[in-house]
């Protein structure tokens, strides 16, 4: 499988299964794509003898295994056997928003507000250490909700971890995502010793941030988490974090929330879309979701500016490293919900991912008991690239590995169907990704 | 090669040495709501 697209005026091709580049003239970029989309060559406007110069040199990279590759055996994996490795805790099922486009039903998750007792959270962990075999790397995310309205909670489990780390000689790596609301200076200190990675939520321009992500009592939070996370991300030095906003069909020139960002002095920045219901407003949906891929090219532009002018900032969806990828395997797994990844709810219940969290049907077990849904997990664990129809036949199926899970159920109805909305978006993502990677090999 | 320029050669490493599974888990890097798994690295190659 190939993959001929066009980078800031470059013609590349992509080939799939060994994912090499390759930078194409315009003859050749129009042959090979007349190839991709299985489309007869000579009919193309050009002498037989350059369509015939140009199908050699493809010649020779299939040859060589650079064209048009064929696809690996699937990797089977036996979610009863596989270790679980990385665990979402849900501290606090209550939150001090009321984000119009939560998927958490604000914090509630379908079950009520309630906080994660101190004994479900080291339940928990206990759960991970003993299901995480011979992994050393564990990761523990905090999560809600809003975690931070448990920060008692937070403390005591971080601790708890430490010492499971000394006494089965295993590294935690604790992350959280938390919307900065309740954020002090002690709570920021705890927050940079003590997170591998934090997410902090801020859509972008505060007329944009203050129409969805308002208090209980209806205002605006922008002023008062926007200093807060200034100072967090000033003391954090080079830790690793993300400022995370979410676009949807109100801007769609979500360009202009990554400048607003940058202007806060923010440089590692995520914006994703929504993922709603395309009946919803403010859904990124068949009527918008063009506008929201030219913008990835205005926002590409954006970025590069930046570098070129000294001040590079990190978009998280336009960063691959080629060199340094993950592999087959991991690319094939994905996120590894329900297989490797799980996530518990306040009362201890486990469910394949956090936004899994109170779908009853989803539900693998409780950290207060050793079984989990081996059947469900297989359900997980078949549900790869290899096995989804769409996926098998999709060139970036190695850069999404599949995608959501969650969002395929919640809007197709199956873990097995991606929404075609998503896809579309991770591609334009991907193709900008790709070609930035390049740039930077290249020095330019 | 006249019209065909290599800038990148295969990078999808499969087979020995691959699949240790103790790179981080892709949804909880940074998105909580896309799946992504390419803009991380491995373990391996990032130490």
């Amino acid at each position: 499988m190939i993959h001929a697209f066009i980078y800031r005026d470059e013609f590349l091709v992509l080939d799939v299964e060994s994912g090499a580049v390759h930078s194409l003239d315009e003859l050749s970029f129009d042959i090979i794509r007349a190839i991709e989309l299985g489309n007869d060559v000579y009919a193309l406007p050009y002498s037989d003898t350059e369509i015939d110069e140009v199908l050699v040199e493809i010649a020779e990279l299939r040859n060589i295994g650079q064209f048009d590759s064929p696809a690996p055996a699937p990797i089977i994996r036996n979610a009863a056997d596989s270790p679980i490795k990385s665990m979402c805790l849900n501290i606090a099922h209550d939150c001090n928003l009321r984000c119009r486009y939560c998927f958490a039903e604000t914090g509630e998750f379908h079950g009520g507000r309630m906080l994660m007792p101190i004994e479900t959270a080291m339940a928990a962990l206990d759960f991970l250490i003993s299901h995480c075999g011979a992994r050393h790397h564990l990761e523990v995310d905090l999560f809600g909700g809003e975690p931070l309205m448990n920060f008692e909670v937070v403390k005591q489990i971080v601790a708890y971890g430490r010492e499971l780390e000394r006494i089965h000689d295993k590294e935690i790596h604790f992350t959280m995502t938390t919307n900065g609301m309740a954020l002090n200076d002690e709570i920021s200190d705890f927050i940079n010793r003590e997170m591998f990675n934090l997410v902090l939520s801020l859509d972008g321009r505060r007329n944009i941030h203050d129409a969805l992500r308002i208090t209980a009592n209806g205002k605006g939070s922008y002023d008062t988490i926007v200093p807060k996370m200034q100072k967090l991300i000033d003391d954090r030095g080079d830790g690793e974090h993300y400022i995370r906003g979410t676009f949807t069909a109100n801007n769609l020139d979500f360009t202009e929330d990554v400048k607003a960002l940058t202007e806060l002095g923010f440089e590692q920045i995520s914006v994703e879309p929504v993922v709603l219901p395309a009946s919803d407003p403010l859904s990124i949906n068949d009527t918008n979701v063009d506008k929201a891929i030219a913008e990835y090219d205005r926002l590409a532009n954006y970025v590069i500016e930046r570098k070129n002018a000294g001040n590079p900032i990190n978009f998280f969806h336009f960063y691959v490293d080629l060199d340094a990828s993950p592999c087959l395997a991991k690319r094939s797994l994905g996120c590894g919900a329900g297989v490797e990844y799980v996530a518990v709810a306040p009362n201890g219940d486990i469910f394949p991912c956090h936004q899994f969290v109170g779908n009853k049907a989803f539900l693998l077990g409780n950290v207060f008991e050793d079984e989990l849904d081996d059947t469900l997990r297989s359900s997980f664990a078949g549900c790869n690239i290899f096995t989804k129809e769409k996926c098998a036949h999709c060139w970036a199926k190695y850069y999404c590995s599949g995608g959501c899970a969650a969002n395929a159920n919640n809007l197709n109805g199956s873990i097995m169907e991606p929404p075609e909305i998503s896809c579309k978006l991770l591609k334009k993502r991907t193709e900008i990704a790709i070609g930035m990677a390049l740039d930077r090999k290249r020095g330019a | 090669m006249k019209h065909i320029k290599n800038v990148q050669t295969p990078c999808i490493k499969n087979g020995e040495n691959t699949g240790c599974g103790e790179c981080q888990a892709s949804c909880q890097s940074a998105c909580k709501t896309s799946c992504t798994v390419a803009n991380q690295k491995c373990i391996k190659s990032a130490k």
